[in-house]
């Protein structure tokens, strides 16, 4: 199964820039599309689409969320065995292993070194083999955590189009 | 069952197929380097040449790799072993197998010879054959740079390019280095493999699995081997111990001490040189040094490459080994090997026959004898062959430090006499861990077995190398195998009375390890102190995999891999050591150290159900169902 992106679509490349397996294609200002072999329904483009642009397999438009609502990785760094399945999943690079603290310390974990590189696709906890690793909502006004979870309602996302103007500005700096 | 799929890729033809391995051998030989030597034997025309162009190579996995089991992102190369003539099987860390097995292919099996370059690009179950002529020339390094960041990547560098004999190919920063790997990939054309993909790798019982990870990590990190020495030292930390125990090969094998093996050391390293350490995606245990050289983190020696480029050479400047370690990883050369023919050609200096401007105890020109090996400069061009080929050409086969042409490691026998006799007859030629890797048991480990008595080390031998060729199979790290070593030796230190009396009871162990190898399929338990990759096998693919039949299967791969050697032309006659090894005594006088390999070669046979000249009987090959 994989997310399409439909009629509504500008061509503004965000979505292809931010998409943490790759798999998305297209020319500028054209239509994007997205190759289903490779989709993992992770919802970071719809995310980010501005337009509404992008639909579940079930025809379910994706909402927009801002930036600062997206959920963050958090790490138990207990049950962390410093493996890099998730160092290595990341594509925006903003996990890594933590250096040691000391000479010889061997007790090391991940870490999220560049929070604003997160696009939340959540490969890193899906990919963990021992749970240590966990997306957690960021502490904000209740109302984001119904949001992050893509909860939308059909057509919800053209509304939300219309009222970005400077949130949608953050999210065009992640990965540009 | 969730059934392996190869992709075929006839390289002359372009001719490209996707097929999909039947149930009953993916029962039988699981994958890894077992299902590869099956391959090898159906797919391989018998006499080619291993760099013709009809030669076969297979890049493959097992079916762990990817699924989030400690240390299993191990693949494997097989193919026809250019320094031997007989099979070879390479084993990697790279994220390479994971990326394949994501872009919905558990292996690839590679004929043909291009016309140009050619980068073979796997995506989402897809292959194609792209041009690399850009890439020709670079070393192994800037070649990863310039291919997509995010494939998992496997590349060769100007040693695979002019077909060095012990080319390595490289993924990330691990390296497939042995039996000359590069060199097949080179007379190839192949310049690169990149795959990259999101499917996830199948597992049976997903829940089940997953607590059991769970558990088998949190018992690899209490395991003093696996959880505290391998992290602090790496593999590095064994140069002390082998040092203590005249294990550590020094002048090209001449002697088994040296006096300075400690500016060398893991310690060493560890105190001087270490930033932090690392690992191969998945692996708990850690065990990669990352150090500074020239200001620039790169990957840190492991125990074989101190060795074999320190004592060996009669040297022990740190600083020089960090440097050629780095130096052959980009070229794309097996350390061990040029490290070997390295230190014979200054055997044959020394002894006035030779010159290649190489001498013992002098590092310093290495680096640039190293490039002018990868591009077969001159006089370089023959140190390139190995030192079998040199050894051939200008005499000195007593002290060619080979078995079947592969250089041997850094475990110096004589005072490992089990290591001979794996070195001996393991199927790639002197590799310790295709040979059983005694000398763990016997000289660099916790347990000491009587290092110099042949008593039960053909049995050893046998069982051994059955496991770790499991092990390999079915995609896991061996170093996540040393856990078989119980944790209390480690408390009670290699001195204590009852490590000490434990070896010495192993040393009587032999009948006892032949009775369990022959009942070996009846043994329906899984352990994680026995081989906790049994149970993960039954989890991941739901073959009723237990202890017994896991190392069963190591059996069925050893003899596959013989009869893929022995049909290529080995034979019995090069299941040997060179004349130093069991003729001449590493001390004077002790007429004990010496590998006797006459005494363990019949029950090595015997054990294996081969005959005298080392050919599996029918009746065993009836037992472990191969056909030929």
């Amino acid at each position: 199964m994989s997310y399409m992106i439909t009629e509504g679509c500008i061509g503004c490349g965000l979505c292809k820039r931010n998409c943490p397996v790759f798999a998305i294609s297209g020319e500028p200002k054209q239509m994007h599309r997205i190759n289903p072999k490779r989709c993992i329904e992770c919802g970071v483009c719809g995310r980010l689409c501005a337009k509404g642009a992008v639909q579940t397999s079930k025809g379910v438009v994706l909402q927009r969320v801002p930036k600062k609502d997206w959920p963050k990785p958090h790490i138990n760094e207990k049950l962390c065995s410093a493996c890099s399945i998730c160092v290595d999943s990341c594509a925006s690079g903003a996990l890594k292993i933590a250096m040691p603290k000391f000479k010889g310390d061997i007790d090391v974990a991940a870490e999220l070194t560049a929070p604003e590189k997160c696009v939340a696709c959540a490969l890193c906890e899906k990919r963990c083999p021992l749970g240590a690793i966990r997306l957690v909502p960021v502490p904000a006004e209740p109302s984001s955590a119904a949001a992050q979870k893509n909860e939308a309602k059909p057509d919800a996302g053209r509304d939300a189009a219309s009222a970005a103007s400077p949130e949608s500005k953050a999210s065009e700096e992640v990965r540009v | 069952m969730n059934l392996p799929v190869y992709a075929y890729i006839n390289l002359s033809t372009g001719e490209l197929e996707k097929r999909t391995i039947s149930e009953s051998y993916f029962k039988k030989y699981i994958g890894g380097k077992t299902l590869a030597a099956r391959l090898l034997l159906d797919h391989y025309p018998p006499g080619v040449d291993a760099l013709a162009p009809e030669s076969v190579i297979i890049v493959n996995t097992g079916p762990l790799n990817g699924t989030g089991a400690p240390s299993s992102s191990r693949f494997n190369i097989s193919f026809k072993n250019v320094l031997s003539g007989g099979v070879a099987s390479s084993n990697c860390g790279g994220t390479f197998g994971v990326m394949m097995k994501r872009a919905g292919f558990d292996g690839l099996v590679i004929s043909g010879k291009s016309e140009h370059p050619v980068h073979i690009c796997i995506t989402d179950g897809d292959v194609e054959l792209l041009d690399a002529s850009e890439l020709w020339g670079l070393d192994a390094e800037k070649t990863q740079e310039s291919l997509p960041k995010h494939h998992g990547k496997l590349v060769i560098g100007q040693a695979g390019e002019n077909l060095v004999s012990y080319a390595s190919a490289v993924s990330g920063e691990r390296v497939a280095g042995r039996c000359g790997v590069g060199a097949v990939f080179g007379s190839k054309n192949i310049k690169a493999i990149s795959a990259f993909g999101t499917a996830e790798p199948p597992v049976l019982n997903k829940k089940k699995f997953d607590e059991f990870v769970v558990k088998w990590v949190s018992f690899l990190k209490k395991h003093p081997m696996t959880g505290d020495c391998l992290p602090h030292y790496g593999s590095a930390g064994l140069v002390n111990k082998a040092n203590a125990n005249w294990a550590l090969p020094t002048r090209n094998f001449q002697r088994g001490h040296y006096e300075q093996a400690d500016k060398v050391s893991g310690e060493t390293l560890a105190d001087t040189r270490l930033v932090r350490n690392s690992s191969c995606v998945s692996c708990p245990i850690r065990c990669e040094r990352r150090v500074m050289l020239d200001g620039k983190e790169v990957k840190g020696p492991e125990y074989e490459t101190l060795g074999l480029f320190g004592p060996n050479i009669d040297a022990c400047n740190m600083d020089d080994i960090l440097r050629l370690n780095y130096v052959c990883d980009i070229l794309g050369m097996d350390t061990i090997s040029a490290a070997g023919s390295i230190a014979f050609a200054m055997e044959l200096k020394e002894k006035g026959i030779a010159d290649f401007g190489v001498e013992f105890g002098r590092t310093d020109n290495l680096v640039d004898v190293m490039y002018k090996i990868a591009n077969r400069e001159g006089i370089y061009s023959e140190l390139a062959n190995g030192s079998k080929w040199l050894s051939e050409k200008y005499g000195g086969k007593e002290f060619a430090m080979h078995s079947k042409g592969l250089e041997m490691a850094s475990y110096e026998p004589r005072r490992s006499v089990g290591m001979g006799l794996g070195y001996a007859t393991g199927n790639r030629g002197g590799c310790h861990l295709n040979g059983g890797y005694l000398a763990l048991l016997e000289s660099v480990g916790a347990l000491s077995l009587d290092a110099q008595s042949p008593r039960s080390k053909a049995q050893l031998t046998v069982f051994m190398q059955n496991a770790l060729e499991a092990v390999s199979a079915s995609g896991f790290c061996l170093f996540s195998a040393q856990t078989f070593v119980p944790a209390v030796f480690f408390k009670l230190g290699p001195n204590h009375f009852i490590t000490r009396m434990a070896g010495r009871i192993m040393t009587f162990s032999g009948p006892l390890v032949r009775f369990i190898l022959n009942i070996a399929p009846a043994l329906w338990i899984n352990s994680f102190y026995l081989l906790p990759h049994a149970e993960a096998v039954r989890l991941v693919t739901g073959i009723r995999m237990y202890t017994g039949q896991f190392v069963r299967l190591g059996e069925r791969s050893f003899n596959l891999e013989r009869l893929f050697s022995l049909r290529e032309g080995l034979t019995a006659a090069d299941d040997t050591l060179p004349d130093r090894m069991t003729k001449t005594p590493q001390v004077k006088g002790r007429a004990d150290t010496v590998v006797p390999l006459d005494v363990m070669l019949p029950k090595y046979y015997k054990t294996r159900g081969w005959d005298k000249n080392g050919v599996p009987k029918p009746r065993t090959l009836r037992k472990l169902g191969i056909e030929v």
